[in-house]
């Protein structure tokens, strides 16, 4: 059993060890006797999208947007909206989440055009949200209590089309005001959470793999691992969280 | 003006006493409380007092611990901001440790090692003679931001510095980019050649050309962003050093023996630290040393034999085997420590300790930018594991994710009994502790097996 991971710009969207969620899933899999074979896709390069079963886009520096931008709109991102149509599992974190919406609305009125895969849009802000946070996954996500980092200044909000991830339980979220994090739509997940998010999340971890697996052979079910220490990391987060 | 100074003054060496006499060395609250009463006390201080400013993102403790050495040698009266205090606060309460209460300096020299953001105000107003920039990093994105924003505050702090010379390392394309935007003169130093045979494969800091956005190519690299870049759009390179390192003649564990070339001419040092990053911080303090116009083989002599201590390197004896501690800050540190581990020839336990409080940065995140996945070739030569310190928990996880078996791990709560594990067994000990990990550590150490005060 294979499954084909794409990392999308692993280049340029390498900020705050969100990679970590690749060597998480890959490990994940392996533990359980399935291959996974992860493809970086930089700037610049090209592959057949369709071949992939899981896609991933980390948070980045603003510095290298203008070159990723150009990228995105030479082609990818017409590719990137039918593996979203097509039902594919993308994790989307920070910067990558922002980018599947519609736009970014600078604070000084500039606009720029994303994706468009997901029904949102993100506005840029002076305040900083910064910060340990934790939000509660919707059930239709999985139901898991996620714990990270957030750090971003642009506030997200969600149009119709898209549902949020969860709900905040400490933390900014979104954009501080609704108490929405996230946002979820076919097997699109985005989040603002660094830490990264999967190692310590083993329960929200496993909840993607199984997306992607249950697409690609279907009835196929995730066996337990020990997570003794992931749950320790995770535990202590909550619990410190919950004293605040 | 002059009331103002001497009540700020008397007002901060008061408050320093006070702390010492319970048993505190800081030196931000005595700082501040000066600053308060006379604003621009530390240019009335620094007026007659030449500085030198060390600053960048990696390499500023180091750095300064080597110059300092030289001027130990050269017989010439200088103080530094020794504990680390390198903010404004701290850097004036220093500057008013070492004067007069009138505001007279007792010392002709300062060696002053800056935080990259606060240098833009600390060299306004010190106007240093030389400004050394070590490198810039990725380093605690909570605090800094983008690496592109700490390279701005260093620039405006040079562009504040209209007297100074500027040593600039000319391997960081990010540093290296000062000189074009800026009147000063500038003494650019490097390593012509690769440092490790097998490094551990990281994620480039800037991979991107600063001027025009076009991927860099190089010729060769000594670590991280580091090395012979070249920007085949714009023509951006690495500047040729006036001092380099054209060979490595030999590492060991303690020790790093060179060949440079300084203004044209050959020789060979060695530098009494391990670790390719050292060889950086030996010759950007040789820059400084040239600038200043000491003689060369004196500041051979302070390379070869300088100690740095304070968490860098520093070494404690516990009975039969002993224990270093390697102070980590961001992840190029960090896989500059596995670099240094993977040399080893004997048999090692490796110390994890994570702290997020804010000095470490209260984003843990960046854990998983180090390769620590290098840490399964060394099965054999790392035997065991420990893990501490507040976020233990990540640590763990992270290690046990890079392919480390778990019964390897052994995870400690707290100090004392960390310690005590590491005292039992026999094996030499590396400690890797972030900042306030390393300060609660080194404490405790120090009282266990000797050592100073870190105000001493």
């Amino acid at each position: 059993m294979k499954l084909n991971i794409c990392h999308l710009y692993p280049d340029v969207l390498n900020l705050y060890g969100d990679t970590g969620n690749i060597i998480c899933m890959k490990k994940r899999l392996e533990w359980r006797g399935i291959d996974a074979d992860v493809t970086l896709l930089p700037i610049g390069a090209n592959a057949d999208f369709t071949r992939f079963d899981l896609f991933f886009i980390g948070g980045g520096q603003d510095f290298e947007q203008e070159v990723l931008l150009a990228d995105l709109h030479s082609g990818k991102d017409r590719e990137i909206l039918a593996a979203v149509n097509d039902e594919k599992v993308f994790l989307c974190i920070c910067g990558g989440y922002q980018m599947m919406g519609q736009y970014y609305l600078t604070h000084t009125g500039a606009q720029c055009d994303y994706i468009g895969a997901l029904d949102l849009h993100t506005v840029g802000s002076d305040v900083r949200m910064i910060g340990n946070y934790m939000f509660g996954c919707s059930e239709q996500s999985g139901g898991a209590t996620v714990v990270g980092f957030e750090n971003h200044s642009g506030k997200t909000y969600l149009g119709n089309a898209v549902s949020p991830l969860g709900t905040v339980i400490q933390g900014f979220g979104n954009n501080g005001e609704d108490g929405t994090e996230g946002a979820r739509y076919k097997n699109v997940f985005g989040a603002y959470c660094h830490g990264p998010m999967l190692p310590k999340n083993p329960e929200f971890a496993d909840y993607i793999l199984q997306r992607a697996l249950s697409r690609r052979f279907p009835g196929y079910e995730l066996s337990p691992l020990d997570d003794s220490l992931e749950t320790k990391a995770h535990s202590y987060m909550v619990n410190r969280m919950e004293k605040q | 003006m002059k009331i103002k100074v001497i009540l700020a003054v008397t007002a901060c060496k008061l408050t320093i006493k006070l702390l010492r006499l319970i048993g505190r060395g800081g030196t931000a609250i005595p700082g501040k409380i000066a600053i308060r009463i006379c604003p621009d006390l530390l240019s009335y201080l620094a007026k007659d007092v030449n500085c030198i400013v060390v600053t960048g993102t990696n390499g500023k403790t180091t750095s300064s611990r080597i110059i300092e050495e030289i001027y130990v040698r050269n017989g010439a009266s200088y103080f530094a901001n020794r504990s680390g205090a390198n903010l404004i606060n701290g850097i004036t309460a220093i500057f008013i440790e070492n004067s007069t209460l009138t505001g007279r300096p007792k010392k002709q020299n300062a060696v002053i090692e800056c935080d990259e953001a606060a240098s833009k105000e600390v060299c306004r107003l010190i106007d240093p003679a030389v400004v050394l920039v070590t490198n810039v990093f990725r380093d605690q994105l909570d605090r800094y931001g983008e690496v592109s924003w700490t390279l701005q505050n260093i620039l405006i702090g040079i562009k504040n510095s209209p007297n100074a010379v500027v040593c600039l390392n000319a391997d960081c394309s990010l540093t290296a980019s000062i000189a074009s935007q800026i009147p000063n003169k500038v003494i650019f130093y490097g390593v012509d050649v690769p440092i490790y045979k097998d490094p551990v494969s990281e994620v480039s800091d800037a991979p991107y050309c600063i001027k025009c956005k076009h991927e860099y190519e190089y010729s060769y690299r000594t670590f991280g962003h580091l090395g012979g870049f070249y920007c085949p759009d714009c023509g951006y390179k690495r500047p040729e050093p006036q001092i380099s390192v054209t060979d490595i003649l030999k590492s060991s564990v303690s020790s790093t023996k060179v060949r440079v070339r300084v203004f044209g001419e050959d020789d060979v040092i060695t530098i009494n630290l391990p670790g390719g990053y050292n060889i950086y911080n030996a010759v950007g303090a040789l820059a400084v040393s040239e600038a200043v116009g000491f003689a060369r083989n004196v500041t051979k002599d302070a390379i070869a034999g300088f100690s740095c201590g304070f968490g860098r390197m520093e070494q404690f004896d516990m009975g039969s085997h002993s224990a270093r501690i390697i102070l980590v800050k961001n992840p190029a540190g960090c896989n500059q420590v596995l670099n240094y581990l993977s040399g080893l020839s004997e048999k090692t336990i490796f110390v994890c300790c994570l702290n997020d409080n804010s000095a470490d940065g209260k984003d843990v995140s960046w854990i998983w930018d180090v390769n620590f996945e290098k840490l399964e070739d060394m099965d054999e030569l790392i035997p065991e594991i420990y893990v501490s310190g507040i976020r233990s928990g990540d640590m763990a996880v992270r290690l046990k994710y890079a392919g480390i078996n778990e019964a390897k791990l052994k995870v400690f709560d707290d100090y004392d009994a960390l310690i005590r594990a590491m005292t039992k067994q026999s094996l030499p000990v590396i400690i890797m502790p972030t900042y306030t990990a390393m300060m609660d550590l080194r404490a405790k150490m120090s009282s266990a097996f000797g050592g100073k005060e870190f105000w001493e």
